[in-house]
């Protein structure tokens, strides 16, 4: 079938087989291998995307739910030029990054919690990834790179 | 070479429509985290899946008549953010709260975790500790029945072919309610219900039970709301003594309905504290 | 200590950015023109004969390309290291449920799956051995291979004993005090890497074979290819993809999978690509071994330990992999970080058809410092001293000597550590508190808090394990940045970042100016296996080698264009000072040194310092050096339920110089959630020789929900053999972990559960219950 979806803030159309997963559309039809699979089976996060902003296994929704509606990947996060946004700065500075297998949809599902939270306390941090396995880095960089983001877009706003 | 199609739906009757098309096996499809687990192994459990996820009038969440109405495709977060669900339900919002991670209570849907009706499903005993019931849509016309008679065992349900789970609705309880839930797992996220206990208590003005609900999940093939253990528990004062020998009826009713299994030695000791536990929540004890 | 300017300093991971960005290349994500997808048939059954394989059927499937088997490796694809019993696909047995026995390539994923089921497989089911303390007896079915190999092993299914001997603990603990006589036992370990395993191979216009393996180790990789594709050395190359974790588990079964697909490509003419689904992956990959630890201690009255006698069982299942290995450093280990009177260890590893067993973070210690620091936490009980001066008053001390015979240098800072965690968790206050109210009559169904504490010594790289050595490159490209290789590879460690770190320093170059292509057999330097906490001492120390010689180099540029003698060179920064001159910035020197003549490049070699055991005598000096450290737990405990949250936790290890601070605290925070796993939820169940978990639906470890802030330090007691007073640290964070919560729990229960996981049913009734056990999921996953 014919997909077309608002991807990463582009229109874009691909032929695909039907019956395959969002997971399987974005990594072998349009060739974006940010998003990872870990388990296929909803359980590891590896595959975490934005679907109309909400944070989904892109493992466990079928392509044609996906089907004109807005699709976030990890290709979309950073900014315009290329370079890492501040939540991703922030997994750098922080240590959030070991293997970098989980990374992707860690960061969605940052970006997800503060975009509904900006304030979030480092419990509600830790509920907001629970659904993405690290085996590596035990969480707590990660937890501290995005609370630490959650702060200075703070300070920001104040500025701003 | 696809195996099956998928059909998106905007409204109910295109969806019963494509539903029942003959010759084709169809199933309607919401959050699909159960259905995609089924796909993977058979991918050819069905022909056609209905997407009925985006039909606006079955993500509503309204109150009508006494009583809060949810649509069946209102995802677990949709439930447990709800304002109205909030005031009349803590049990269910505690309920969805306990189920997988934000991905899964993102796409996850009430409505599915009632058809599919897992052993483990979370929200039954939390639905059934409700009074909640269905509302069907059939071929030949709409029908009601409580979540507890359709949802007959283990993922088996009265859900007719061809039909479809428009909401699912509870009466919204007597002021002076408290309800809750408790979930335990091996893990505190993501993790796959041990045990679950929902309760809904209130007392009357001289601090006697006036109503009691108890429904256990995970621990017997029927979820049923435990009428030997409400009727220990009503026109009693609360006390602890009380909530620990509701606790063992409440074991002895886990026996009764599911005979003694592998983790019978473990769920006996690990429900009645559970128990006792939820009783203590719902029915606050007289200052000493 | 001296003033660095890098080392110790805050720096970004050298990997970090492109992994962010999600363009960083895992195995999986890479697509080339005409490239096969390929699928390996796998054993359903734990112990079988394969009486005939029939491939007609399946190779007729439009889209099917090849199919291989043993036969299609030269001496069938024999490998494996130290006991050569594995293959590249099972030759004649099977001996797991889930070892490879054909591989296909086909064009889609579609014709793989109906080749899959087109195949013919006869297995003729043989006698098998689940329980490793039967595995010995002589009506057992015979799991590994007669006759005994040159080395001495395997014996019908003893694979190995090894021991420790110092003095008559037996004559020591009929004479002491206090006696603690206990048995306790682990489970197997699942790596659970999120990225499973896959490998890519490249057949080469000149017929030479390009393999990308999500492995650890490129080089014993393409020792393992070159044997059996039967090509010369310089036709194979191996390079490592960006790799989604390890821990040891990325060894064994990705050189089979690597010789799959290269055989594949070999036939095919074209590329072909495997890609392991979660379940083949958990099916088929090794395990952490499980063990059974018999332990007695004995100790006068005061406290002071006198004597240790423990006996181990150790399950290689159906493989020898790496296991030896594992199981000798689990007799070195298996005393504990104490001095005793006597010591002695005696370790029996045996074949079952339990998978098999190999290679996985603390590598044999875990296991082992579960079982003691548990029983010196009992006999603590029974001395009525607290647990903490227990280890204080009998922990090894600098230039002690160890029950191995071993005198140790300096840098012990073992009671250091127990001091630290002492003070930092609160323990003065805390304990005493929870083992009172610990010992009044428990409320049904209250929660009960408890903390604990563990010590552990871990012994530095690979010990009398292998050869130990490492090696590097450094390159001054054109444009001024430095190329720098090394044989040892970081599979998400951070080791890469720790080199480029010990370059910069030792040059007095920016870290930014360094690039660390992805390890490559045509351009890295071998340098043996990246395991056992190798890689900071041994791959650092090479580092550190190979840039003194180009330093040197870089003087000598210097010198002869301030005409001057090298040693006159003074450096600031990344300027080059001559006496009396202008000083020259890195790129006049490089310049100049191309202007006459000289290449900038160098090659280092580290060996480690000599170490020897004696198999016979039980003694020996088993490690250059040991790291050392103290955790301390504390759990909430849910006696209605069982249900144990861990609240705090606190890690303290002297790990010497650390290089790269946010990477070393990520290592301990790493490994302590991987212990807490182990401590609580991680359990892999063998029923029949089937895997009962194969997703992580069924094996849990832990989620950001299951761990509670850590406070980690480290006691930076220089080390002199380390590169600037460095020690490893990779595997120790995880090693302490659950005995210190299992210490925890008993603290607040009162009840001492001596078998791993303390699982709900262990903490509320004291006893497992395993429900019946069946071969579904392993079933279902090798469809």
């Amino acid at each position: 079938m014919k997909y077309s979806l608002l991807l990463n803030n582009q229109r874009v159309e691909v032929e695909a087989p039907g019956d395959i997963s969002l997971l399987k559309l974005l990594r072998e039809y349009l060739h974006l291998t940010g998003t990872k699979e870990g388990c296929d089976v909803g359980e590891c996060g590896a595959c975490s995307v934005l679907l109309d902003g909400k944070l989904v296994n892109s493992c466990m929704v079928l392509a044609a739910q996906a089907a004109d509606r807005e699709v976030i990947t990890i290709e979309g996060v950073c900014l315009p030029d290329g370079s890492p946004n501040d939540l991703q700065q922030a997994f750098i500075r922080y240590g959030a990054v070991q293997c970098g297998f989980c990374t992707p949809g860690m960061i969605l599902a940052g970006e997800a919690l503060l975009a509904d939270n900006p304030q979030p306390t480092r419990t509600e941090i830790r509920e907001a990834i629970a659904g993405n396995l690290c085996r590596c880095t035990g969480y707590q960089q990660i937890v501290d790179a995005i609370e630490q983001t959650s702060l200075s877009r703070k300070e920001k706003k104040g500025h701003a | 070479m696809e195996s099956f199609e998928t059909i998106r739906a905007t409204s109910v009757s295109e969806a019963m429509t494509l539903l029942n098309e003959p010759g084709l096996r169809s199933r309607a499809l919401a959050g699909a985290t159960d259905i995609m687990l089924l796909l993977r192994h058979d991918p050819h459990y069905c022909d056609r899946l209905v997407d009925i996820s985006l039909i606006p009038e079955l993500r509503k969440i309204e109150e009508q008549n006494g009583r809060v109405i949810i649509g069946a495709a209102a995802t677990f977060n949709e439930v447990m953010e709800s304002p109205l669900v909030q005031q009349t339900a803590p049990a269910l919002v505690q309920a969805c709260h306990s189920v997988g991670a934000v991905q899964i209570r993102n796409m996850g849907t009430l409505g599915g975790n009632v058809v599919n009706a897992a052993a483990c499903a979370d929200s039954l005993p939390a639905l059934i500790c409700l009074d909640a019931s269905t509302s069907i849509l059939t071929p030949a016309g709409g029908q009601s029945m409580p979540v507890s008679r359709f949802v007959t065992r283990p993922n088996h349900t009265l859900l007719p072919s061809g039909g479809l789970l428009l909401s699912l609705s509870y009466p919204i309880p007597a002021s002076g309610s408290r309800s809750a839930f408790l979930k335990l797992g091996r893990r505190n996220a993501m993790a796959i219900s041990r045990l679950t206990v929902a309760a809904l208590g209130r007392l009357n003005d001289d601090g006697r039970i006036a109503e009691a609900r108890l429904v256990t999940g995970s621990a017997t093939p029927s979820i049923e709301r435990l009428a030997a253990v409400e009727e220990l528990l009503l026109g009693e004062a609360p006390s602890d003594l009380l909530f620990n020998l509701a606790a063992r009826a409440t074991v002895a009713e886990m026996l009764r309905l599911s005979g003694r299994r592998w983790s019978s030695e473990y769920k006996i000791p690990a429900l009645e504290a559970m128990t006792a536990r939820i009783l203590g929540q719902v029915f606050p004890l007289a200052a000493a | 200590m001296p003033e660095y300017r890098f080392i110790g300093k805050p720096a970004d991971r050298v990997d970090a950015l492109e992994k962010v960005l999600g363009s960083a290349m895992y195995i999986a994500d890479y697509f080339v023109p005409g490239m096969l997808l390929a699928r390996t048939i796998r054993s359903t059954l734990p112990h079988a004969r394969i009486k005939r394989i029939d491939l007609s059927a399946a190779l007729k499937i439009p889209g099917v390309v090849a199919a291989i088997t043993s036969e299609d490796f030269v001496n069938h694809g024999r490998f494996g290291y130290p006991v050569e019993d594995m293959f590249m696909l099972a030759y004649e047995r099977a001996r797991y449920v889930g070892d490879g026995i054909v591989s296909i390539a086909a064009e889609t994923e579609s014709a793989l799956q109906q080749a899959v089921d087109a195949a013919v497989i006869e297995l003729e089911e043989l006698p098998a051995v689940f329980d490793m303390t039967h595995a010995l007896d002589p009506s057992s079915a015979l799991i590994g291979e007669q006759p005994a190999d040159a080395e001495g092993y395997p014996r019908g299914n003893l694979l190995n004993q090894y021991a420790v001997r110092k003095g008559d603990p037996a004559h020591e603990l009929s004479t002491c005090a206090v006696t603690l006589e206990a048995e306790y036992s682990t489970m197997h370990q699942e790596h659970a890497y999120l990225e499973p395993e896959g490998a890519l191979a490249i057949p080469e216009s000149d017929g030479s074979l390009t393999v990308y393996a999500s492995c650890q180790s490129p080089f014993l990789n393409r020792a393992n290819l070159v044997k059996v594709l039967g090509l010369p050395e310089g036709r194979v190359r191996v390079i490592q993809p960006v790799v989604g974790g390890a821990f040891g588990g990325k060894d064994d079964l990705m050189y089979q999978i690597s010789a799959q697909v290269a055989r594949l490509a070999q036939l095919t003419g074209r590329p072909v690509k495997m890609i392991l689904p979660r379940e083949e992956s958990m099916i088929a990959s090794y395990k952490r071994d499980a063990m059974q630890m018999h332990i007695q201690l004995g100790a006068d009255a005061s406290g002071r330990l006198r004597a240790s006698r423990i006996h181990a069982l150790v399950d290689s299942g159906a493989y020898s992999s790496i296991t030896p290995f594992t199981a000798w450093r689990s007799s070195i280990h298996a005393m504990g970080p104490y001095r005793y009177d006597a010591c002695h260890v005696d370790t029996d590893v045996v074949y079952t058809n339990n998978g098999y067993s190999g290679a996985f973070r603390g590598f044999g210690n875990a296991e082992v410092c579960f079982a003691i620091e548990s029983a010196m936490d009992e006999l603590a009980l029974k001395l009525g001293i607290d647990p903490i001066d227990l280890r204080l008053q009998n922990c090894l001390l600098p230039c002690d000597i160890t029950a191995h015979g071993q005198k140790l240098g300096d840098d012990v800072g073992l009671a250091e550590c127990l001091d630290e965690v002492r003070r930092l968790s609160g323990w003065q206050h805390k304990h005493p508190l929870y083992t009172s109210e610990a010992s009044k009559a428990p409320i049904p169904g209250e929660l009960r808090r408890g903390i604990g504490v563990a010590a552990l010594f871990h012994g530095i790289s690979l010990g009398a394990e292998g050869a130990d050595f490492a090696a590097g490159t450094l390159e001054v490209n054109p444009d001024y940045s430095l190329t720098l290789t090394s044989g040892l590879t970081d599979y998400g460690t951070g080791s890469r970042t720790t080199f480029t770190l010990i370059a910069a320093e030792t040059l007095g170059l920016d870290p930014n100016r360094f690039v660390m292509p992805r390890p490559d057999t045509n351009s890295a330097q071998d340098s043996g296996p990246t395991v056992a906490s190798r890689a900071t001492v041994l791959g650092g120390n090479a580092t550190r080698v190979t840039a003194e010689q180009l330093s040197q180099l870089l003087n000598q540029a210097a010198a002869d264009l301030f005409a001057c003698r090298p040693a006159e060179i003074i450096r600031h920064g990344e300027l080059f000072i001559g006496p009396g001159e202008e000083p020259a910035s890195f790129e006049k020197v490089v310049d100049h040194a191309r202007k006459i003549g000289l290449a900038l490049s160098s090659r280092g070699r580290w060996s480690a310092p000599e170490i020897s055991w004696s198999m016979q005598k039980g003694q020996g000096k088993p490690y250059f050096a040991y790291h050392y450290g103290a955790q301390v737990a504390e759990v909430l405990v849910d006696t209605g339920t069982g249900k144990v949250d861990v609240t705090g936790f606190w890690a303290v290890h002297n790990t010497g110089k650390v290089i790269f601070p946010q990477g070393a605290y990520g290592q301990l925070f790493g490994g302590i959630a991987q212990g807490l796993g182990y401590a609580l939820m991680e359990r892999v169940d063998f029923d029949q020789g089937y895997l009962q978990a194969t997703n992580f639906d069924e094996y849990l470890i832990p989620t950001s929900m299951d761990i509670p802030d850590i406070q980690g330090e480290f006691v930076e007691k220089p080390f002199s053999a380390g590169p600037y007073g460095a020690k490893n640290l990779g595997e120790t964070g995880l090693v302490p972990a659950a005995p210190a919560i299992v210490n925890a729990i008993a603290n607040a229960t009162g009840r001492r559960i001596r078998s791993l996981p303390a699982n709900l049913e262990r903490v509320l009734l004291g006893r497992d219950l395993r429900k019946e056990g069946s071969s579904t999921a392993c079933k279902l996953g090798l469809k």
